[in-house]
């Protein structure tokens, strides 16, 4: 009996030893290291995009001209979004895939900037190369490229918008205004409102222009998730406290147009009369805000201009040539400086509508 | 035809609910098959493997606390808050306090231990349903981490981020694979043969009749096959990788509570609560204590799954935890755990969550969206619970009931041949306290 046994058990260990001789191939010298994107790759190589979700106009059409573009340039696209309610989750378990599948280089637009640090890690160790889209990924040293357009120009842009909105309205200080900044763990949020207040906070200490609540600094001033709701319950509150006696606001410094739309909102629930407000990303409802002379300003950040850059820099990669880049020395993630090329946006207002969006079919119907 | 299910019976134990747990294994194994052909190869690669065990490892250690929660009759919704909040206490904790990160990690599973007794409280001794108290604890604790993190997103220092990300270091000869996996898989083997030998020794004693050798021989092979295999993929991956830290943990886990859930008193007396809780309280089990635990528990592990994915994504923030409680609950009930309690293993759970994972996976490997692998999930966990419930319902009255009552009695009939065919004991009432397993 016991012999018997043994028997058995040397049957097993044969047959382990057959399937673990025949089936295991071992992958630890197979994927190369950092050298192999120096000397580019091949031309038909799959391209990782990872995309947040599907909560915004611009990311889709990112993403469906990604698919496009790369497929032109020759190269396997691989674009997904992150799910509605699991986003971060999602993303981890998306650019992990992509590793797997062999992307040479991935693009991400971060869902949460700080909580990719160990896919990216695990991204470079397999020899891809790692482009953040729009999003810096912060805490790591494996972000290789950032693109985006010029961030602290949007809020500079944003900032001088908003006094010369002012001005046109009422010449002579001092202007009461408010202030709105974006997400907390979207790292842009900081990034806009520095280059807004780099404008505005001059004027603030002569005292031309007076934050109304005295709510000045990021965290005071953020809406949480970009979200519309949000902004609109802040103004509200902000129209409760601060404007009940009769004081005017004249301006409103708002992030992008989602938030503004819902600021507008909020005051005219509220029965007074339209501030100057600003925004960003050239929604199509604020495009037609601008045109009815309501929403004062937004920010043309073209994402065809963007893709189209991001692809460039691709191709730069596979041909193993050096990315274009225009910054290497203003976005530090905190580990590092991650070399950046950054586009130059574009202020719209009423007075240049029409101009700015003549070559976007969508948005150039509206001005007219 | 009935001596296949007398092998089947033989090779994969032959008492309750294995005929179901085959049908789960019987699913996994052909959806990994499924992938591996429609993926190229890339499902069971090395680094593949890997990543979905780092990635699924968190949602397989709540499914086990899961289970206990469901086999007891309850549910619990804050799982994921749980985790969230847990997660931005000790990432504040280190960040502002400069707590070490061993001592972070007690304070948080003492946190998850805090929560879950709050809600074994109210469930156990007020007899609030453990629907309504999780779901107020969901709200709760996902307020609680948005206040304390103020929706922030706080990063973790690098020795924390081990248990989440960390591999086994590389020591010893260089064998062209992770040495220390290697031995954790030799151990395994080790540990099966062992096992199997002991059993065959404890049976010869009895005077029970053992199954015939060589089924225990082939028996061996398998398992030892599946544990050779998987031994030399974790360890085979890129330098550096091996069987990952929160892998581990997860195994550890799996074995210390498939023993306590089947071969300790507490963890029968929680199938017998779920069976029925009348009877189980007359019989001299204490109905409040076993709720109370099986809440506590719920919270520690959920504390320590939250601790992982912050280890894993290297900072804590306002997004974590979401809809983790679905597919926790999910794993379950795909792992055959019966809605009504009373029914389910651990291995089950593990099995389901398993194979929400690598479905999960194999469609990302295939670049599906996120859009239609939700369909699907959502769709195969229906199909797997309609076809438990369907099993049930035979019982009383349907055609292929009657045609199968043959062979529940005597143990042959046609329909055995089915892997996922309804057995006896899935369909009966639980006999808690007498109904022992023989093996996994």
């Amino acid at each position: 009996m016991r012999n018997l046994f043994m028997k058995a058990v040397a049957v097993g260990a044969v047959t382990m030893l057959a399937l673990g001789a025949t089936a295991c191939s071992n992958e630890r010298d197979g994927q190369g290291g950092g050298a192999a994107s120096a000397k580019g790759f091949a031309a038909d190589s799959l391209i990782g995009v990872a995309m947040p979700s599907k909560t915004s106009e611009n990311w889709v059409l990112a993403g469906d001209l990604f698919v496009n573009g790369l497929k032109e340039a020759g190269f396997k696209a691989d674009v997904q979004y992150a799910g509605a309610s699991t986003t971060v989750a999602d993303q981890q378990a998306q650019i992990s895939a992509m590793v797997t599948k062999g992307a040479k280089v991935i693009v991400i637009g971060a869902t949460d900037a700080a909580q990719l640090a160990t896919q990216v890690k695990q991204a470079k160790e397999s020899g891809a190369t790692v482009i953040a889209y729009d999003r810096l990924i912060t805490n790591t040293a494996d972000v290789d490229y950032y693109i985006a357009y010029d961030n602290f120009e949007v809020g500079q842009l944003q900032g001088k918008a908003l006094l010369e909105g002012m001005k046109a309205k009422k010449p002579k200080g001092p202007w009461t205004i408010e202030l709105f900044s974006g997400s907390p763990d979207d790292n842009n949020s900081a990034v806009f409102f520095n280059g807004a207040m780099d404008v505005l906070k001059p004027l603030i200490d002569k005292g031309d222009v007076v934050v109304g609540s005295g709510q000045n600094t990021v965290k005071q001033t953020a809406i949480q998730g970009w979200k519309a709701e949000n902004a609109q319950q802040r103004m509200d509150s902000l129209l409760t406290s601060t404007y009940n006696g009769g004081k005017t606001l004249d301006g409103v410094l708002s992030p992008n147009d989602t938030l503004a739309r819902a600021i507008l909102t909020s005051i005219k629930g509220a029965g007074k009369p339209l501030p100057i407000v600003t925004g960003q990303d050239s929604e199509v409802e604020s495009v037609k805000s601008i045109v009815a002379g309501q929403q004062y300003s937004t920010i043309n950040k073209d994402t065809r201009k963007l893709v189209a850059e991001t692809i460039n820099m691709v191709k730069a990669l596979q041909e193993g040539s050096a990315p274009q880049v225009n910054d290497t020395k203003s976005y530090n993630n905190g580990v590092k400086v991650v070399p950046a090329y950054l586009l130059p946006p574009v202020i719209v207002t009423k007075a240049n509508v029409a101009e700015a969006y003549a070559n976007d079919p969508k948005l150039a119907a509206l001005t007219k | 035809m009935s001596g296949f299910q007398e092998v089947k019976k033989n090779l994969f134990g032959g008492s309750a609910s294995v005929s179901r747990q085959f049908g789960m294994i019987f699913t996994l194994v052909a959806i990994i098959l499924l992938f591996q052909v429609l993926t190229d190869g890339l499902t069971l690669t090395s680094g593949n493997l890997i990543a979905v065990v780092s990635q699924y490892s968190y949602i397989l250690i709540l499914a086990i606390g899961m289970l206990m929660v469901i086999v007891a009759g309850h549910i619990d919704l804050s799982v994921g808050s749980i985790a969230a909040f847990t997660g931005i206490v000790v990432a504040k904790s280190m960040q502002n306090l400069d707590l070490p990160w061993p001592l972070a990690i007690l304070l948080g599973l003492a946190v998850g231990a805090v929560i879950g007794a709050w809600h074994g409280f109210w469930v156990a001794y007020v007899g609030v349903p453990a629907f309504i108290v999780t779901l107020a604890g969901m709200l709760v604790f996902r307020g609680g981490n948005q206040f304390i993190g103020n929706a922030d997103t706080v990063p973790v220092p690098e020795g924390f981020r081990e248990i989440g990300a960390g591999y086994l270091p590389e020591v010893g000869p260089s064998t062209g694979y992770n040495n220390l996996t290697l031995l954790l898989g030799v151990i395994a083997c080790v540990a099966v043969v062992w096992r199997e030998s002991r059993a065959r020794s404890t049976r010869r004693e009895m005077g029970t009749q053992n199954a015939p050798l060589w089924i225990s021989g082939v028996r061996l092979a398998l398992m030892v096959g599946v544990i050779a295999f998987a031994t030399l993929r974790f360890a085979g991956g890129r330098v550096g990788t091996s069987l990952p830290v929160s892998g581990i943990i997860l195994i550890v886990l799996v074995l210390a509570y498939s023993f306590y859930t089947r071969n300790t008193v507490g963890g029968r007396s929680i199938y017998a609560v779920g069976g029925n809780a009348r009877a189980a309280e007359l019989s001299g089990v204490k109905l409040k204590r076993v709720n109370f635990l099986v809440m506590t528990n719920m919270g520690i592990l959920s504390a320590l799954a939250g601790m992982i994915f912050v280890a894993r994504s290297a900072a804590s923030g306002p997004q974590d935890g979401l809809s983790w409680e679905l597919d926790a609950i999910a794993a379950v009930f795909i792992g055959g755990a019966a809605v009504s309690g009373g029914l389910g293993t651990i291995g089950g759970s593990i099995v389901g969550g398993l194979v929400m994972a690598l479905l999960n996976n194999g469609l990302q490997l295939m670049g599906v969206g996120v859009d239609l692998v939700q369909i699907i999930k959502g769709l195969v966990l229906l199909l797997a619970v309609a076809l438990d419930v369907y099993n049930k319902s035979q019982g009383r009255f349907s055609v292929i009931g009657s045609l199968t009552r043959p062979f529940r009695r005597q143990g042959s009939s046609p329909a055995a041949e089915r892997p996922d065919s309804p057995s006896d004991s899935d369909r009966l009432p639980v006999r808690p306290l007498t109904h022992r397993k023989t093996s996994v």
